[in-house]
């Protein structure tokens, strides 16, 4: 990424500011939000804050395969409002977003509202303050605002993803100014999410999903766990582009569940069952390319194509509701040099 | 190269990253996945005088042909983040 220096001056601080954003806002950098305008020594100190040199690089990000160098990557995150000690967790993430193997690519150009979903597993979740309990995806926590915005930022100014032009997404969405919560590790009744993959329960990791929604499911509780998982599953329609899902399962379900005698497996497995719908609600184009990828039999069409796909995360705060994002294809990577971030 | 049309800029970008800035692109209307094996042919049918004409145009006539759409695709008028330069 070039950097642009611009100089600007004002008789008080609030014209300042306003100046800051408006010239931001003309030259196109920004989400539509206001911004915290970088100076040499905020990157300066960012940098320094990753443990990294600023010229390192992190990945390439299409469609202007811009370079995600350490410095271009503090600079977006200082125009979302991160804090320095957030950069390790935006660098694992941006290394997640460009391996190879994740369709970056495709989310930067699709007519569909596809955008990455963060998930932040271990200790950086309290020593950042990441909210992974009551209102972990909505508005009050400055990390989970912030870091989700800088990805946005760093999509759109380094990879040149603009909206309308390169970016041909329809509709967009909401949840592309910010999309990331942590898991609620202190009232999970299983094992943490990194742990199921390999990471020790003090390790802090971050995980990127390809996310196409958010469907908040209301009710279910108290009528036992093959209701509780029927009415999940009733909110988990087959549909174009399939694959998996993230269950973000609440922590009344979560306690049900548990209490059943329910582990995690059986709980994909059970929404890998119950996650289907009769063919005959379907177009006939549809059920026969699901056919062919392996989500459909004779009668029905299924949401995954295989329990594995099922990513069951316990988030939120008490009460009888749970998120479904429609997701998949996680990559996972292990945020280093948190403590010197502090 | 062959993009659906909604996706002529992408490719016109990406292609130009990779040093193909006049990089003959055949355009189709989006979206082409629902469309059968005879809708198909008749797309590629629509498209085949483009395909010619990029295995067989040499640089000089497709810089020619293609320069004032390659730099409004690449940085189009008004969008001033687009001028950061590839």
């Amino acid at each position: 990424m070039d950097q642009n220096y611009v100089d600007l001056e004002a008789d008080s601080v609030d014209k300042l500011l306003t100046q800051a954003y408006e010239v931001a806002y003309d030259k196109g950098w920004t989400d539509g939000l206001p911004i915290i305008p970088p100076t040499a020594e905020s990157v300066q100190r960012f940098i320094a804050a990753s443990g990294r040199a600023g010229d390192e690089l992190i990945g390439i990000i299409t469609p202007r395969k811009g370079r995600a160098t350490v410095e271009a990557i503090a600079i977006n995150s200082i125009m979302a409002g991160c804090r320095p000690e957030y950069m390790p967790v935006i660098i694992a993430a941006v290394d997640g977003l460009t391996d190879p193997t994740f369709p970056l690519e495709v989310m930067q150009l699709s007519t569909n509202a596809i955008t990455p979903f963060l998930l932040i597993n271990g200790p950086v979740r309290k020593i950042l303050d990441i909210n992974s309990g009551t209102g972990c995806l909505g508005p009050g926590w400055r990390a989970n605002a912030t870091i989700g915005r800088a990805i946005r930022l760093i999509l759109l100014n380094i990879g040149g993803a603009l909206p309308g032009i390169y970016s041909r997404s329809s509709f967009s969405s909401p949840l592309r100014y910010s999309y990331i919560c942590g898991e609620n590790e202190e009232e999970n009744p299983w094992t943490p999410f990194h742990v199921d993959h390999g990471f020790k329960r003090e390790d802090s990791t971050v995980t990127v999903f390809r996310a196409a929604n958010f469907s908040n499911i209301s009710g279910g509780e108290g009528v036992g766990p093959d209701e509780i998982l029927r009415q999940i599953a009733s909110h988990m329609p087959p549909m174009w582009g399939g694959g998996g899902f993230v269950l973000l399962l609440g922590l009344n379900h979560a306690e049900s569940l548990h209490a059943a005698g329910l582990t995690k497996q059986d709980i994909q497995q059970k929404l890998w069952e119950l996650a289907r719908s009769p063919t005959s609600n379907y177009s006939k184009a549809f059920v026969n390319r699901e056919r062919s990828v392996g989500r459909a039999d004779a009668d029905t069409v299924w949401r995954s194509k295989s329990p594995d796909e099922n990513y069951i995360v316990v988030a939120g705060g008490p009460g009888p509701q749970n998120v479904y994002i429609a997701a998949g294809l996680p990559q996972i990577r292990l945020i280093k040099g948190i403590d010197a971030a502090k | 190269m062959i993009a659906a049309d909604n996706f002529v800029n992408f490719g016109r970008r990406v292609a130009a990253t990779q040093g193909f800035p006049y990089l003959v692109i055949a355009e189709t209307p989006n979206p082409v996945r629902q469309l059968d094996a005879a809708a198909l042919h008749v797309r590629a049918e629509g498209m085949i005088d483009t395909v010619v004409a990029g295995l067989t145009l040499g640089p000089e006539s497709l810089e020619h042909r293609f320069k004032d759409v390659a730099k409004q695709q690449i940085h189009p008028d008004g969008v001033v983040r687009s001028e950061i330069p590839i």
